[in-house]
């Protein structure tokens, strides 16, 4: 359980690291919080050539409160987004990530680029349409969350790419509700719920490649249904797989109850 | 979590200062009282000296390459690559004159070779195929991948109770190690008397032992002295050295095992493994070299002692007053692939057998248990030995018959378990139980819980239609301290019924005790001195111990069966009375005193009704070491002695846990609102300690009926390999308990009776029965997960 020898590059600049990645040709890798990455290089599961590690650089922690929503440096750690007061649903999400120590480490740019289809923080940014900018070789560019997720640890991220920084805008109402195996496990599944601009949208981790929109349940909400017809809506439109927490009907009934309990949160019984 | 004590606040750390000559030596000492513990100063500063933290001259690492495969020949071994890269590579050839074999009289039992480094075939996931030795733990892991192997796949059998595919030793075809039939009674008529027969199939889950700190050891061979040093996290220093010696051909003084602080152990680190065996094969051809191997947690999923992999089909006979009348059960055990060393693959299934009926008093009994070979990580000894499963079962059947009957299931078990008026009762076993007091511990339990509280509670809760609660309870006996005549293990070729102890007042009147027992965190260091301290009667303050290293200790079996309290302290305590008899002697003599009017207190020598000293033990001994000329006649010098102590009978512990649990109806998650476990511990020598490891075992207890799992897939993979699958519990899952005692002095010098295990025993059947007391569940397979708890719910 020790990694594989690489070369290891401290960065002072996105431009140092995004031309370091370049001449790694797709073989290098961003060291962030570590948090997914060094238990996947102590399993020999991922093997770069380089490492390039982006904890020194300057400014890229801030959280900024801009009209109508938040911004978030990549790396801000994960204990900052639950001290942070501007946007409380990013508050709440990041409470339930892992334990004290790994919330001390990890970061928003990693969580995202990371992809997991069980974290909070892709969930969350698909939840309230986040936006992310990415440092590339040809520059800054800004794409949806939603777009970013391609699959389970995939995005549309190049390997000259960074996450500098993702938006988070504010919903006007929101619910969050989790359920997993112990107190900070990855989530069996998250529910989000969270109004933008007006309409009710409701996305689910855990129970896809990719965070996924219960669109059959916001319809439901939209038309004046219950939390309780929303939540049986979810449990089918969804389709999980089974594991060794839970076989896919016990994944769907509590994708619907964790449904039920979020809109529970903006009053919707 | 937090803890309360049922019988309010222990006892408050007690003042050193001299207690009057005139004061009864009942009011003075340190057993019972909750004295710092010596280990914690180091332990609790980061400064505990643990395997991990040797750093020796020339210290080279180790890791181990395993086998991908949980079944397979192997038909070539290259390792060029790797010796080309500069690494030293030790492959199975290098050691096939060795191996691993555990011994057992029993007249079913199936010897099976285990190698030390796997080189025909590989008989599970995780099993050492070779070494590579090199500067760092990550230069070894690169040195691994140079290494080729070829395997030729055999087809694995994961699950014991299925027909075998293809035999994991050909000395066994069905791949059974062992089987016994226990009978007692007369079985088929007494199921014929029964008025209610309840029948079940139930499956257990396989459990890792899991300490924080993984197996490690340091290996280094003295050439000039021809002498093996050992560094070893082991529980059994002694049989350690035992059997390396044996196995190297070395005699037992050139092998010295020392076992330093040891991060836990809980019985997975009583076991002598091939990669222990290794590391010291591998130090004999590299002389001067120091070999350092630490166990990562994967390695330790994957390859430690796992333990509870079992199913009993299990039929009990019942009175329509609800008396138990027979018991009948079939037990398959799943042992893994290799018959541990020295515990063998009895070790699981014969503890099942011969403690399935526990507290209860039962004539007619028949019980088949097996231990079944399989293609997995081998079993062994784990905290509780079989028992969380079998008393899991025992209870599940008070259970069903409670409800069929339409008796309560806490006046069902008060009809048949056994009273003080039954001791000694013999079971049908034939294990002879010295306790009794389960009923005792049973009420305490339900007045600690609030039993009609929760009562008035559930009913309120399924008039108003909120999520249910339910109560469970189990009672057990914990066989522990055993001595000769009931010795832990099957039949192995020793009896590990005794411990040894030395005792010296040194020259200034301090005293060091070298004791054969050792500790994994159970603060044996501080239990010795208080029992020595108080047995000879000077201040715990002035008492050094010294465990683990078997150069300094005569002998001790070490740590297994609950049983260091009762025969290392039985030790300990023996020899400081020894120690103390020449002390009052030589003192008597000094001060020219009556022997039987002499006391000692707090390092100081009384004469009874003379409120001060006469003299103090330091001068004493300083008498016996340096100032022969004041030795009276008969009187040799020296102040100390060495003794064995073996109970020859063991000391049952009896147990009773309770808890209330709420079940969410919609996600199938159990939440422990109130969890108690009352034991008798007998008499309680340091009473955090005893609370500590009650509140540990339960904890353990709590984690294998809700959440660990080992899970391998048909191809013979570990599908939990990581923590990340394997769920432990953590603070946030182990509830607030109470514990309560009932301390019957058992009969043993201290009174003194296991507590190491207990705890562990009730919480598979003390949520199986809120389960079902809540919702009517029956709970056929463990752990109780939402996922299962949810299926009941929405068949």
């Amino acid at each position: 359980m020790k990694c594989a020898p690489f070369d290891y590059v401290r960065a002072g600049s996105v431009e140092e690291v995004v031309k370091v990645l370049g001449e790694a040709d797709g073989d290098g890798k961003i060291l962030a919080g570590g948090q997914s990455l060094v238990p996947v290089l102590a399993l020999r599961m991922a093997r770069p050539s380089v490492l390039v590690d982006v904890n020194r650089i300057p400014g890229l922690a801030r959280i900024r409160p801009v009209d109508g929503a938040v911004e978030v440096g990549a790396l801000t750690r994960h204990s900052r987004l639950v001290e942070q007061t501007h946007h409380p649903l990013l508050a709440e999400a990041a409470r339930w990530i892992g334990h004290t120590a790994i919330r001390s480490r990890g970061t928003t740019g990693g969580s995202i680029a990371h992809a997991d289809p069980s974290a909070e923080l892709p969930v969350v940014a698909a939840g309230v349409d986040a936006t992310v900018t990415i440092a590339g070789p040809s520059g800054e560019r800004t794409v949806a969350a939603e777009e970013l997720f391609l699959g389970a640890l995939l995005t549309s991220l190049d390997d000259g790419d960074m996450i500098v920084r993702v938006r988070f805008p504010l919903p006007t109402r929101w619910g969050f509700a989790e359920f997993a195996r112990r107190h900070g496990d990855f989530a069996l599944v998250t529910a989000v719920v969270a109004e933008i601009a007006g309409s009710l949208r409701i996305t689910l981790g855990g129970v896809a490649a990719v965070p996924q929109r219960a669109r059959a349940a916001e319809q439901i909400v939209a038309d004046g249904g219950s939390a309780k017809d929303a939540a049986r809506a979810t449990a089918d439109e969804i389709d999980p797989t089974a594991d060794l927490h839970g076989s896919a009907p016990f994944r769907r009934a509590i994708a619907g109850e964790m449904v039920r309990r979020a809109l529970a949160q903006v009053g919707i019984e | 979590m937090s803890v309360d004590r049922a019988d309010g606040p222990a006892a408050a750390p007690r003042a050193t200062a001299p207690a009057p000559a005139s004061a009864a030596e009942d009011e003075s000492g340190s057993l019972g009282r909750n004295v710092r513990r010596k280990e914690d100063r180091r332990l609790v500063t980061g400064h505990g000296r643990f395997v991990t933290d040797l750093e020796l001259p020339r210290m080279r690492h180790v890791a181990f390459l395993r086998s991908p495969y949980g079944h397979a020949r192997i038909t070539g071994v290259d390792a060029t690559a790797a010796r080309d890269a500069g690494h030293r590579v030790f492959t199975g050839r290098d050691f096939a004159h060795v191996v691993l074999r555990a011994q057992s009289a029993l007249p079913s039992y199936i010897e099976t070779d285990q190698p030390i480094l796997a080189h025909e075939k590989v008989c599970f996931s995780g099993e050492p195929v070779a070494a590579v030795v090199a500067k760092d733990r990550y230069r070894a892991e690169d040195g691994l991948e140079l290494v080729a192997v070829d395997y030729e796949a055999l087809p694995p059998t994961v699950c014991a109770w299925q027909e075998p595919r293809e035999p994991v030793h050909p000395e066994a075809p069905d791949n059974v190690l062992l089987q016994r039939t226990f009978d007692a009674g007369s079985v088929t008529d007494a199921f014929a008397a029964a008025d209610l027969v309840v029948e079940r199939e139930l499956v257990t889950n396989r459990h890792a032992g899991n300490p924080m700190e993984c197996r490690a050891g340091v290996a280094l061979w003295d050439a000039a002295d021809g002498k093996l040093t050992f560094w070893n996290g082991t529980q059994v220093p002694h049989i350690v050295r035992n059997m390396i010696a044996e196995l190297m051909g070395l005699s037992e003084g050139k092998v010295r095992v020392v076992a330093p602080d040891v991060g836990g152990g809980f019985g997975v680190k009583a076991v002598l493994y091939p990669e222990d065996v290794a590391l010291c094969l591998m130090a004999r051809e590299m002389p001067g070299i120091p070999l350092k191997w630490v166990e990562d947690r994967a390695e330790h999923l994957l390859a430690a002692a796992h333990a509870r992999d079992h199913r009993y089909l299990i039929k009990a006979g019942f009175a329509a007053d609800g008396r138990l009348l027979a018991l009948e059960a079939d037990v398959t055990c799943n042992v893994g692939a290799y018959s541990v060393y020295p515990w063998t693959a009895g070790i699981e299934p014969l503890m099942a057998g011969g403690l399935l009926s526990g507290p209860y008093k039962l004539d007619n009994y028949r019980c088949t248990v097996r231990g079944v070979a399989t293609n997995t990580a081998p079993a062994g000894p784990y905290r509780g030995v079989a028992r969380p499963a079998s008393v899991f079962a025992m209870e599940t059947m008070f259970d069903d018959a409670a409800a069929r009957l339409g008796i309560d299931a806490i006046e069902i078990r008060r009809r048949n378990v056994i009273t003080p008026e039954d001791i000694p009762y013999k079971m049908p076993s034939r294990l002879v139980d010295d306790s009794g007091h389960y009923g005792e511990c049973l009420d305490k339990a339900l007045d600690a819980l609030d039993h009609p509280a929760f009562r008035a509670e559930q009913q309120r809760r399924r008039e108003a239609g909120e999520n249910p609660i339910g109560i469970g309870v189990a009672l057990y006996n914990e066989l522990t301290g055993l001595g000769r005549a009931a010795s832990a293990g099957p039949r192995m070729p020793f009896r590990t019924g005794h411990d040894a102890c030395t005792v010296r007042v040194n020259p200034d009147g301090r005293v060091t005790v070298i004791s054969g027992v050792t500790s994994q965190g159970q603060g044996l260091e501080t239990t010795m001195a208080q029992i020595v301290a108080d047995a000879i009667g000077v201040r715990y303050d002035d008492v050094d111990v010294r465990i683990g290293d078997t150069d300094e200790a005569l002998w001790g079996f070490g740590a297994f069966s609950s049983r260091q309290a009762v025969i290392g302290g039985g030790a300990a305590h023996n020899t400081a009375v020894a120690v103390k008899e020449k002390l009052v002697k030589l003192a008597a003599e000094l001060i020219e005193a009556a022997e039987a009017d002499v006391r000692v207190v707090d390092g100081e020598v009384y004469v009874v009704g003379d409120p001060k000293a006469q003299i103090s033990v330091a001068e004493v001994a300083r008498v016996a070491y340096l100032e022969s000329n004041r030795l009276p006649d008969g009187i040799d010098p020296g102040l100390d002695a060495t003794t064995f102590f073996d109970p020859i009978r063991g000391a049952f512990a009896a147990g009773a846990q309770a808890a209330a649990v709420e079940v969410d109806r919609t996600t199938g998650e159990l939440r422990i609102l109130k969890y108690v476990c009352v034991e008798d511990a007998g008499r309680a020598m340091h009473p955090q300690i005893v609370d500590g490891q009650i509140a540990g075992s339960v904890a353990q207890g709590l984690g294998g009926a809700l959440f660990e799992h080992l899970v391998y897939d048909d191809a013979g993979n570990l599908s939990t390999g990581t923590l990340l699958d394997y769920l432990m519990p953590t603070s946030a899952e182990v509830p607030d308990m109470v514990i309560g005692h009932v301390s019957h002095p058992a009969a043993n010098p201290l009174g003194v009776r296991g507590v190491g295990e207990g705890g562990t025993l009730g919480p598979n059947a003390v949520l199986a029965g809120a389960l079902r007391d809540a919702l009517g569940i029956e709970v056929n397979a463990l752990p109780i997960s939402p996922a299962s708890v949810w299926k009941e719910l929405h068949p």
